[in-house]
């Protein structure tokens, strides 16, 4: 019998490093280039003595005039850096809703009321095998007025729900961050399906009292990624107001979105979105820099609208019965990924470290000059990135984006938990995710986390934050604090009911 | 001087004049064209057809239809105002999803395609866009089918502002003109609509009509620049926009509320306390307002008359207390740009600010041609005023709008050129000023004025 053939691993071992030795080399370029400089500049000093330094300084003949004009510009020049530097934008804190144990909707209550809510079997049947492969546990909440049978949706219930949602958050992040109303100077909601007159962020004011002079604005109808935007929009602000507070508050009230019919295509939502809110606190206050969680560095929106397919892949309508849900097309995987490369796009170059870029325009020339069968390079994110908060839309998501970004199941699993305990709860899905990590006790300082979201539109949007200070676990506020430790869990692909 | 000392202070030279110069390059925020929404005339409304629909409203009683018909007859609005399909089709009762779609997307489109074609402008080279509509939320928004339908760019910075009432306009302006303080050289554009058909009230609260008796369909999409460049094409220079929120004040956030009636039907409930929180709002903006707009001399006499008064007030006289000095507006401002909200509201805020019929007239005149547009109604109004050809260069430009939640929001403005375009008002402006409160209604629904039964053949 021939003997075995040289094993495969020692080869990719061997590549392995090779990759170490050339990313290590790419990264650190201009210190490999500096040592050696430095190292014969120190020779020289060394060699020549301190007397013949000394002699060589006193020769540099600089009258009043050149010294003050060199000081100028050096002043000068510092100071238009600094100026034109963009202010940091810390996120200071952030606080997340927990639900009530009494709004909880077990798979047997969820079928329940599935079964006496609605007309046909067949869409009974269809939401059953929904939620048997959702991913989603049986802690999941749906708002007060989702428990009757049939549900009582009223204006008033919505406010409601708003109300216990964005009180509770707003509520518990000026307590951890010790601020008063009155020193809000932005305030930034995002609601995408629910918008009354006077608006969510009136409300906030109103209950809070804050100051007249409060720049607020209320997004609306921007879907899963407008926590995102919100955070854009509050970035941008902060750059044009120095020494302020931005509060951003993202939600989804669930309670007018149920639908009551029997079309498959628009069934989904019932079985994913869940109750769940966030209130972030940004600042660009120097004296805030210390007690900050973590730094924003980048966010990158990319608006896929122009495309017909991808505008209509989420769309609110009416079935022929005249009720009113959000179908999901068949394609949205696929321009979910479509819409994540040209995000990716744009945020490589701007995080991806030297040595990936590098191999991409390399492999980007290859295909166009030598060899178009040459496989893309997909560039490994998890060189620029700690840690990933993907948006939990739904299993199939996150499913994609493990396969798309080449994740490990450690990376997805803040996702996949966050999905499992709260399920979809839209804009605020990412706020959950993060503080799963922080209570692991895996957010170390300097880490860096990638957020990505995706929104009705069709919109993909991302932020990378940097992680300002360790974060021991869950604070007493976490609404993991409770069941971390029964986290990971092992979800299985088809749960049966 | 040897030449190590002439080559730093040339530099210096340099720095300094590279320094100043981009200081002064002018970032500042220019509307460079606006246009109005004109809908097609078979959607024209006139007060015979308003009566009609109250009529066939088998929930009214004799109460309310003389409530209706006098709010009617005294609202100064005419008999050319646009109302929605759904309404006038005789289907107020529900409106569906795609048909309150179609209504704002044929504001949308319509006003958006005739804006790019005056500014000659394509809609690829636009940076920002914003999007308010108050009464209507829908996934994906309307400003994602702005995107779709003009094929916009990816990297497009999108809002979608709703909930924020009539004063929405200038919050969508002040979110551009914050963008513009980071992004350069840049375009938006800001479209400003309203729902009207789902949200016509067909119940019986009497606090909850007045909407239906005053709003009308309109739309307005504004484009702005920052590029220094485009500043000889632009029409306006927006020097100042100032927002005030009396949401802390619990009677000034309830004073217009979209909430169900007892039987649960949606409508907006406007309450009594509506004018005071108006009032409130105003004069808080105003006291903000004043020292940056006025020139220095109205502050001065303004200082020295009320300094005056409160000396001399306490003199224990029997004379007739002196009337409180008030500060002189119009030392700083030419036109006055009202949001047309209703004639109480546009002859109040008249009186406060001791303005003139000639003042009011563009937003009286609004009111009548289109009636409350909500939020777009002050790009109607500052339409009149350019019709009329009254814009000249350098003059200034002052908008006041109100809106829920309650908020007062200005914006200051200044004429870059002289103006003429006749835009949404071309047809109709010679017909223009009018008696505005001489109604058709007035004579066949006297007796609901004398509290009469109606006539038999009614």
């Amino acid at each position: 019998m021939p003997p075995p053939p040289l094993p495969e691993f020692s080869n990719s071992v061997k590549l392995k490093y090779v990759k170490l030795g050339y990313q290590y080399l790419v990264n650190h370029f201009l210190i490999f280039l500096l040592i050696p400089v430095i190292a014969v500049v120190a020779l020289e000093v060394v060699r020549q003595g301190p007397e013949e330094l000394l002699r060589l300084w006193r020769s540099l003949q600089l009258d009043l005039v050149q010294i003050l004009c060199s000081a100028f510009l050096i002043v000068f020049v510092s100071t238009v850096y600094f100026m034109k530097k963009p202010r940091s934008i810390y996120l200071v804190d952030y606080a997340l809703y927990k639900p009530p144990v009494t709004c909880r909707v077990p798979f047997a209550t969820f079928m329940e009321h599935s079964r006496l809510n609605m007309s046909e079997t067949k869409s009974v049947d269809f939401q059953m095998r929904i939620l048997e492969r959702s991913g989603l546990g049986e802690e999941t909440c749906l708002p007060p007025a989702n428990h009757y049978i049939p549900p009582r949706i009223s204006m008033e219930a919505s406010r409601e729900e708003a109300e216990l949602v964005m009180f509770s958050a707003v509520d518990t992040l000026m307590k951890k961050t010790k601020t008063k109303p009155k020193d809000f100077d932005i305030l930034i909601v995002n609601c995408s399906m629910f918008s009354p007159t006077p608006s969510l962020s009136a409300m906030i004011i109103n209950k809070y009292k804050m100051r007249s002079n409060i720049r607020s604005y209320n997004l609306s109808g921007m879907g899963c990624s407008a926590g995102l935007i919100s955070i854009d929009l509050a970035r941008d602000l902060l750059q044009t107001h120095p020494n302020s507070l931005a509060l951003v508050i993202s939600l989804e009230v669930i309670t007018p979105s149920y639908y009551q019919g029997n079309q498959r295509a628009m069934l989904l939502p019932n079985c994913l979105f869940r109750m769940g809110g966030a209130a972030i606190l940004l600042s660009n206050r120097r004296r805030d820099q210390w007690r900050a969680k973590y730094n924003l560095v980048h966010v990158v929106r990319t608006h896929k609208g122009a495309d017909d397919k991808a505008f209509r892949c989420v769309y609110e309508e009416e079935d022929q019965e005249g009720h009113k849900g959000v179908s999901l097309s068949k394609d949205l995987m696929a321009i979910a990924g479509e819409a994540l490369k040209s995000n990716i796009t744009t945020i490589g170059p701007l995080v991806l470290p030297a040595s990936e870029q590098l191999l991409f325009l390399f492999t980007l020339i290859g295909r166009k000059l030598i060899n178009p069968k040459w496989k893309p390079y997909i560039p490994d994110f998890k060189q620029a990135f700690e840690h990933f908060c993907i948006h939990a839309g739904g299993r199939a998501v996150i499913d994609e984006l493990q396969k798309n970004l080449q994740l490990s199941a450690e990376h997805v699993e803040a996702s996949r938990m966050t999905l499992h305990r709260f399920g979809n709860t839209s804009s605020s899905s990412l706020w959950y995710e993060l503080n799963y990590i922080e209570a692991k006790g895996r957010m170390k300082k300097g880490s860096r986390v990638w957020q990505i979201a995706f929104g009705s539109g069709f919109k993909c949007n991302s932020a990378v934050w940097k992680c300002n200070r360790t974060v021991s676990g869950p604070g007493s506020d976490s609404p993991w604090s409770d069941c971390i430790h029964r986290y990971p869990v092992h979800i299985p692909d088809v749960l049966k009911l | 001087m040897d030449l190590i000392t002439l080559s730093l202070v040339v530099l210096v030279a340099m720095f300094l004049l590279s320094f100043v110069i981009n200081r002064r390059r002018d970032q500042g925020c220019y509307v460079l064209n606006y246009e109005c929404y004109k809908p097609s005339d078979d959607r024209k409304v006139s007060t015979q057809f308003c009566g009609d629909i109250i009529f066939r409203n088998p929930v009214l009683g004799m109460n309310e239809y003389r409530f209706a018909l006098k709010a009617i007859v005294g609202s100064g609005i005419g008999e050319e105002t646009y109302g929605p399909r759904s309404v006038l089709g005789g289907g107020e009762d529900y409106t569906p999803l795609a048909e309150a779609r179609s209504e704002l997307a044929d504001a949308l489109f319509n006003t958006l395609d005739r804006l790019f074609a005056k500014a000659g402008v394509s809609p690829s080279e636009i940076d920002i866009l914003v999007v308010n509509i108050s009464m209507f939320s829908s996934s994906p928004s309307p400003s994602a089918w702005v995107v779709n339908r003009y094929k916009m760019r990816e990297d497009i910075k999108v809002f979608n502002l709703s909930g924020m009432g009539c004063s929405a306009t200038l919050i969508s302006m002040s979110l551009v003109q914050n963008l513009f303080k980071i992004h350069k050289n840049s375009l938006a554009v800001v479209l400003s609509t309203e729902s009207i058909g789902p949200n016509w009230y067909v119940g019986n609260e009497k606090s909850m009509m007045l909407p239906n008796v005053l709003f009308r369909c309109g739309g307005a999409a504004v484009l702005l620049t920052n590029n220094p460049s485009l500043k000889h094409k632009a029409k306006f220079k927006v020097k100042l926009l100032l927002r005030t929120h009396l949401g802390s004040n619990p009677e000034a956030f309830q004073c217009v509320e979209q909430k169900e009636d007892q039987m649960g039907r949606r409508g907006i409930q406007l309450n009594k306390t509506l004018p005071k929180a108006a009032t409130l709002a105003f004069i808080d903006n105003l006291k903000l307002l004043a020292p940056k707009i006025l020139p220095l001399r109205e502050l001065l006499r303004y200082s020295l008359t009320t300094f005056i008064h409160s000396k001399t007030r306490g003199d224990g006289s029997k004379s007739k207390p002196k009337p409180k000095p008030s500060v002189n507006f119009k030392t700083g401002v030419d036109h006055f740009c009202l949001h047309a909200g209703g004639t109480a509201v546009i002859n109040g805020v008249g009186k406060s600010l001791g303005l003139s019929n000639y003042d009011v007239e563009p937003a009286l005149m609004t009111l009548h041609r289109f009636g409350n547009t909500s939020s777009s109604s002050v790009w109607y109004v500052l339409g009149y005023m350019e019709a009329k050809k009254r814009l000249k260069k350098g003059d200034k430009v002052l908008m006041f709008t109100f809106g829920s939640g309650f908020k007062c929001n200005s914006c200051f403005l200044e004429v870059v050129r002289d103006l003429g375009d006749g835009n949404v008002w071309k047809e109709c402006i010679e017909t223009y000023p009018r008696d505005t409160l001489i109604n058709p209604f007035t004579e066949k629904y006297k007796w609901v004025f004398e509290d009469k039964a109606p006539p038999a053949n009614n």
